[in-house]
């Protein structure tokens, strides 16, 4: 994946803190951040919105991990940062613990696993029908106005459709559309010559 | 695991190129030949007429890929010679690489008259389009700035922050250009489409490396110019 992944660790401990971000350095795509001060989690993972937060259970005290969530849609991985013998009723609530005795390889080994479980929750499929038509008309040229008119959408919707074909195909630009459609037989090239001749 | 070495001066230039062969195309943009023997670093760059510390700071920052950037700016290095290199990468890419790849591309799809080899280069050659624009504005504009802060003084039009925010990923474009093929060109893998796609995966690495010295030397660097000037 290349998208990148922001990691927050919530301990108050600087030795452990910094430990754990020296151990998490080695491993590519990631960015870390760090939040030694409690009362300004609650902000900051609403600001920042993290994929990853790495938390010492008894520092997160009154907060309960279903707040956490729905702060950032429930999209976040939240990893314990284990001291001691915690009660299993505990850490099932985490996606997974973290000793702070484990080796930097196991370390890795778990936050790779739980970020690749994290995308495949974003699982590819194919087009949709709609998403087909979509990309039909964006390789025609046809702006976000003019598709909606035609397929008598909302632009917002227009909008929200051509995020989910990028997120799908991982294509960002029109012309890699193109090649997509030319490929998958969505459009002839003499369909859209004049488009491809008269931009740039 | 492998551990990141910081190289010095004193350290062999062949011990640095041979176990980090991309340090080549540093070598190379600095203007500095091969054939240095048991030279070091500091050696070579003298008889090269080019700054070690520059050197040392780019080929550091390149080797060392974990951090995206380096916590302290070695205030100490040549913003003239940084510049050349940034050139010199820049000619690398426009004249000789982004050609080949091209020249490449278009022996390994073989038919010109099919729709589908038609788009690709076509999608090739508007990236070649804006990384020369990028390319361009960097040269005429922010270069040109840059040389006209170390003479003179700072200008109230233009600062190095306009560019920064500016400053795009310029390899992405690239790099999707090769998922598309990886994932949906059609015909069976040939060695030649094979070549290519390697040679554009090392291509978008480089450019990628070349923004990391824009962003985690150059601008930086300016900016700290921009702050001496402004004392002065």
């Amino acid at each position: 994946m290349g998208q990148r992944v922001h990691v927050f660790i919530a301990e108050p401990s600087p030795i452990i803190r910094n430990g754990v971000i020296s151990v998490l350095k080695g491993i590519s795509n990631i960015d870390i951040a760090e939040i030694s001060d409690v009362t300004t989690l609650m902000a900051q993972i609403s600001r920042y919105m993290p994929d990853i937060l790495i938390v010492n259970p008894s520092y997160l005290g009154l907060f309960s991990l279903d707040m956490l969530r729905s702060k950032v849609g429930g999209a976040i991985k939240i990893i314990a940062l284990q001291y001691t013998l915690l009660d299993e009723a505990i850490t099932k609530q985490y996606d997974d613990v973290l000793s702070i005795y484990s080796s930097a390889e196991v370390v890795k080994e778990k936050l790779v696993g739980v970020i690749s479980s994290s995308d495949k929750s974003t699982e590819k499929q194919g087009l949709s029908v709609r998403e087909k038509e979509i990309v039909v008309c964006i390789v025609k040229g046809l702006t976000n106005k003019q598709i909606a008119d035609q397929l008598c959408l909302s632009t917002h919707t227009v909008m929200t459709h051509r995020r989910n074909i990028s997120n799908k195909l991982e294509i960002h630009s029109s012309s890699g559309l193109t090649i997509y459609a030319i490929v998958n037989k969505l459009v002839e090239l003499d369909n859209i010559k004049s488009v491809i001749s008269s931009d740039k | 695991m492998y551990k990141i070495v910081k190289y010095e001066s004193q350290d062999r230039m062949g011990d640095l190129i041979c176990d980090n062969y991309p340090m080549l195309l540093v070598l190379s943009r600095f203007g500095m030949s091969l054939g240095f023997g048991e030279q070091s670093i500091g050696e070579v760059c003298k008889s090269n007429n080019v700054d070690v510390k520059t050197f040392l700071a780019v080929v550091n920052l390149l080797i060392d890929d974990s951090e995206k950037i380096p916590k302290i700016i070695d205030a100490e290095i040549s913003i003239p010679a940084l510049i050349k290199y940034l050139c010199n990468s820049h000619k690398y890419f426009v004249e000789f690489r982004l050609p080949l790849i091209r020249q490449e591309l278009v022996n390994a799809l073989g038919d010109n008259t099919n729709d589908v080899n038609l788009v690709i280069i076509k999608y090739y050659d508007e990236y070649v389009y804006e990384v020369n624009r990028h390319i361009t504005y960097e040269e005429r504009k922010v270069f040109t700035y840059v040389e006209s802060l170390i003479d003179t003084n700072v200008s109230n039009k233009y600062n190095i922050e306009i560019f920064s925010k500016r400053h795009d990923d310029v390899e992405c474009k690239l790099s999707e250009l090769k998922d598309i093929i990886i994932k949906y060109y059609p015909n069976s893998s040939s060695n030649e489409l094979n070549s290519v796609l390697f040679d554009i995966f090392s291509c978008a690495k480089d450019l990628e490396s070349h923004n990391r010295v824009e962003n985690a030397l150059f601008i930086p660097a300016i900016k700290e110019l921009e702050r001496l000037k402004k004392i002065d």
